[in-house]
């Protein structure tokens, strides 16, 4: 019995530094550097990367801050025509990748984009010189369009807040003789904090790792620089500084996030609402509330996605199709692979994680959690420069042995796209199944071993069938994100080798924003079923709320939805 | 302490009725409340006496009817005093503490005027409860019996006119709850404050109260003092809400009432339309075999320790109920016979008849 407790602890351990390689690659890279270098990056492109991504980070914060908590009060507490539509589909934004959305709204705010030919027609303007428009490639437009697709996390996190308790909590204060606008600050918004921080550090997370949005806006941050020190100088190490220095931002926002979840758990009392109290608005005035709470929806989903369909349809005769299948084929066929993998390894590793209790193996598996923070184009330089390495040592080897090498072995073929993959998403995977592997109370394991199992015939036969829905989800999460996935793809992919992902950005980059449209549309398309999932699973826990137990987790998106429960176990 | 209050506080709810989509909750509901009383309103869950309390606190319009003050009128005629106007203080079922608030932060939030006063009365205030060396936890560091007596203090430290609680302790285990009532009930006492008490726990009803109110399926059934409505239920429903009770059928003969328990006499109008007689278990007495009464069999004994409770088989086949002092030696399949002391009169709708006197044959 030791004897298989300690082989899981092996191979959780083992996956555990497996998937820690790319961070422990920066490092190395990063502190190999050329004395001086830092000193050069600080004196060129530092302050610039800097700036923009405060800039950029400040702007989405406050964006998805003022958009997720004013949609979630709309919507909790007041009762007006279309609610309860605007309930789920303010989730909708989440299946537009941010820079699918840059493709659209730089075609549609450009010079000769609709908006301002009708503005021209309308008021007699020749020139940009007769008026003044807004640039949508500036940090403006990349923080408009990053929290509106963005948002979401926010809203959901706070929206639960308030529809859990802030009713009671509400009362309470106005029975203490505060007027309701005076109770909302001095008790609404405070209770809901640790949730809004939780789904702004989220959302933060995701600006700091974003690429294709700020890339395509022509905003110079922390992930394009990367991607210009690296394939533009062909300077590795400065790479990795700035990978390093950008991991810095994302530890902080992964601190703040957990430390947030903890306090969460203790604002969010089991206060089963008898009496949910909306305040309700009718006539003009709920219209009017209606329209301001389907503003971020129009925005950052309804007429993104319609203009999508116009310019398909619009373009249909002329588009490629078969590239179109080619690409498609391509990037399903990542998807699924790498799914699968992941809920095979999130299994190993959820399963582990309950069997092993020596806190190292738990420490390691912890870091394999991390992943879902770490941006692409970092995990990219992470993984490319030891496998190329590795490539190089094994190309002679293999010329020794077989008499013919092959000269990329592991860093030139689809090897190192779902190694990157994993390494991002594998995180989702896990933190699904241990979340599903908690609501499986430990007798039943005892239970199983006792009657002569071995700890991987009870996995097989007790927990994988128990588990299945949660195993579903894993699979589907992991396969969406994949198919969005651009900034590891572009730097990773085998050379001629496109996904719908990676031609979308290749048409927009190359000003060819008609035939982008039917790639991105297919890429919303398939990011719609996660947000469809978790509408669905919403509306089910709303309907067995007087359970407190129950958990909204996982959410599609939100890495790692289970607390940290190191506490209760060391 | 302080003073009491000394303004009479005079509550009237005229006529009130609420509606939630197509469940009545409650439906042309009157009462009243003078001076510094103790009121509960009992009844079964779903009955509509949550609702009859968030009418009164202004959390909720009502449909119909009128929430009066000393003669202002609160809710109704198409004026509505918003609940932050009224000056009322309440307890939830659930305590709601404000998460994010200290003891003492929580208890000084509803607390008006200068910083310093504030904090006399916080202090004053965890002295009344015990808590004073709680006062920098956070809501979640404490436990529940703690956290109640939190929320006590938080909606007494504004001086509040009435104080409303909303089954304060259903959510405390068995033992707590009867500890914490006791504690809760000398505290308000001794404020001085009067008291709205909404449960569905007919002990804590009668131990709280000074006045009871029985509410069943959005009406007033019966009201009065705890001891009224337990000695004179106004209708069967009452008597088996509030405490045991033992139903018998009889019919009217020559003059009498004719049922397992033998034959009364009552006045012929009262007898009459009788149907069913109602004893309460105290009021049967047991007595060796023989000594006149009813003969009957002992089925079960339950020792509770300061009484019993036996169930006695009568000759009719009929089982009843008796509870007597706790050295009564009495065990199964015993021959007993039973001795009526004191009954009531119920119509065949169920509704009082008689008043209590005490006819025996």
């Amino acid at each position: 019995m030791p004897y298989r407790t300690s082989r899981w602890s092996w191979l959780t351990a083992g996956l555990g530094l497996v998937f820690s390689v790319p961070v422990v690659a920066i490092l190395v890279l990063a502190f190999s550097a050329q004395h001086g270098m830092w000193t050069h990056l600080a004196s060129t492109v530092l302050p610039g990367y800097l700036t923009n991504t405060l800039l950029l980070a400040l702007g989405v914060g406050m964006g998805t801050f003022v958009i997720g908590v004013g949609a979630g009060w709309l919507v909790a507490m007041h009762e007006f025509p279309g609610r309860r539509v605007l309930e789920w589909a303010l989730l909708l934004p989440m299946a537009f990748p941010g820079y699918v959305l840059a493709i659209v709204y730089v075609e549609v705010f450009e010079y000769a984009g609709p908006v301002q030919s009708l503005l021209r027609e309308l008021f007699g303007w020749r020139s940009p010189r007769d008026y003044w428009f807004p640039e949508v490639a500036s940090v403006g437009g990349a923080v408009f369009l990053l929290s509106l697709a963005l948002y979401p996390y926010v809203y959901l996190l706070a929206r639960n807040a308030f529809t859990q308790q802030a009713s009671a909590l509400l009362e309470a204060s106005r029975m203490l003789g505060r007027p309701p606008q005076q109770a909302f600050w001095e008790v609404a918004l405070p209770q809901a904090r640790p949730a809004i921080i939780v789904g702004v550090s989220l959302a933060l997370m995701e600006t700091l790792a974003d690429f294709g949005t700020v890339q395509l806006l022509a905003v110079s941050t922390f992930t394009t620089g990367i991607y210009h020190t690296w394939f533009g100088t062909n300077n590795a190490s400065g790479a990795a500084q700035l990978a390093l220095a950008l991991l810095g931002g994302v530890a902080l926002l992964f601190v703040l996030e957990r430390w947030s979840r903890r306090q969460q758990r203790f604002h969010m009392r089991s206060t089963a609402t008898r009496f949910p109290l909306r305040h309700s608005c009718s006539g003009i005035r709920g219209w009017l509330t209606l329209l301001a709470g389907a503003l971020p929806l129009l925005l950052g989903f309804v007429l993104p996605a319609l203009f999508l369909l116009g310019w398909t349809l619009q373009s249909w005769e002329r588009l490629p199709l078969d590239r179109f299948v080619d690409d498609a084929s391509h990037s399903l066929l990542l998807a699924a692979v790498t799914a699968g993998l992941a809920v095979v390894l999130g299994v190993a590793l959820a399963y582990g994680m309950r069997l092993c209790r020596q806190r190292l193996v738990r420490v390691l598996i912890r870091v394999v959690s991390l992943g879902y923070a770490i941006p692409g184009p970092v995990v990219a330089l992470g993984l490319l420069i030891p496998l190329a390495q590795l490539d190089q040592r094994i190309n002679p080897w293999l010329e020794q042995q077989f008499g013919m090498g092959v000269t990329y072995l592991l860093s030139g073929t689809l090897f190192i796209l779902i190694a990157a993959y994993l390494t991002r998403f594998l995180a989702l995977a896990f933190g699904t199944t241990e979340s599903g592997l908690t609501h499986i109370t430990p007798s039943m394991d005892e239970a199983s071993r006792a009657l002569g199992k071995s700890t991987l015939r009870t996995l097989c036969s007790v927990h994988v069938p128990l588990l299945r829905g949660s195993l579903l989800i894993a699979l589907l999460l992991v396969f969406v994100d994949v198919m969005k996935e651009l900034p590891a793809t572009l730097m990773l992919r085998p050379f001629n080798f496109n996904t719908l992902a990676t031609r979308a950005y290749g048409y927009a980059s190359d000003e060819m924003l008609e035939p982008a449209a039917l790639w991105c549309l297919a890429i919303v398309v398939v990011g719609l079923t996660p947000v469809l999932l978790l509408n669905r699973q919403l509306r089910q826990a709303h309907a067995v709320q007087e359970t407190p137990s129950h958990r909204l987790m996982p959410v599609p998106g939100l890495p790692d939805a289970a607390p940290a429960p190191e506490a209760s176990h060391a | 302490m302080r003073p009491l209050l000394l303004k009479p506080l005079m509550l009237e709810c005229h006529r009130l009725s609420k509606q939630y989509g197509n469940v009545l909750a409650v439906r042309d509901m009157s009462l009243t409340l003078e001076g510094p009383d103790f009121l509960s309103v009992l009844g079964p869950s779903g009955c509509g006496k949550s609702t009859l309390l968030r009418l009164v606190a202004g959390l909720e319009h009502p449909d119909s009817g009128a929430v009066r003050q000393a003669g202002t009128t609160l809710s109704g005629n198409g004026k509505f005093v918003p609940p932050e106007q009224r000056h009322f203080g309440m307890v939830f079922q659930d305590f709601v503490l404000f998460p994010h608030m200290t003891v003492a932060e929580n208890i000084a939030y509803g607390i008006r005027g200068l910083k310093s006063d504030r904090q006399k009365r916080v202090l004053e205030l965890l002295d009344l409860v015990s808590l004073s060396h709680l006062s920098d936890q956070m809501p979640h560091q404490i436990s529940g019996g703690e956290q109640q007596r939190v929320a006590l203090a938080r909606s007494l430290a504004p001086r509040p006119q009435l104080i409303l609680m909303d089954e304060p302790f259903s959510n405390l285990d068995h033992q707590l709850r009867v500890q914490l009532r006791q504690e809760i009930h000398g505290i308000l006492k001794q404020e001085g404050v009067p008291t709205i008490l909404v449960t569905h726990d007919q002990s804590e009803a009668i131990t709280f109260s000074d006045q009871m109110v029985l509410m069943n399926r959005g009406t007033l059934v019966q009201s009065g003092t705890p001891k009224e409505v337990y000695q004179q239920p106004s209708s069967l429903w009452a008597a088996t809400f509030v405490g045991e009770a033992n139903q018998l059928p009889v019919r009217w003969a020559q003059g009498k009432l004719h049922g397992s328990l033998g034959v009364v006499t009552v006045p012929p109008e009262v007898g009459e339309p009788t149907a069913t007689l109602l004893v309460r278990p105290e009021n049967l007495r047991l007595q060796a075999a023989n000594s006149g009464g009813v003969r009957g069999v002992v089925r079960q004994v339950e020792f509770r320790g300061a009484s019993q409770s036996v169930e006695v088989q009568l000759e009719s086949g009929e089982v009843v109920c008796a509870t007597t002092p706790p050295q009564t030696a009495c065990a199964p399949d015993d021959a007993v016979s039973v001795h009526l002391d004191h009954f009531l009169c119920y119509g065949a709708a169920g509704q009082l008849l008689s008043n209590p006197k005490n006819l025996r044959e």
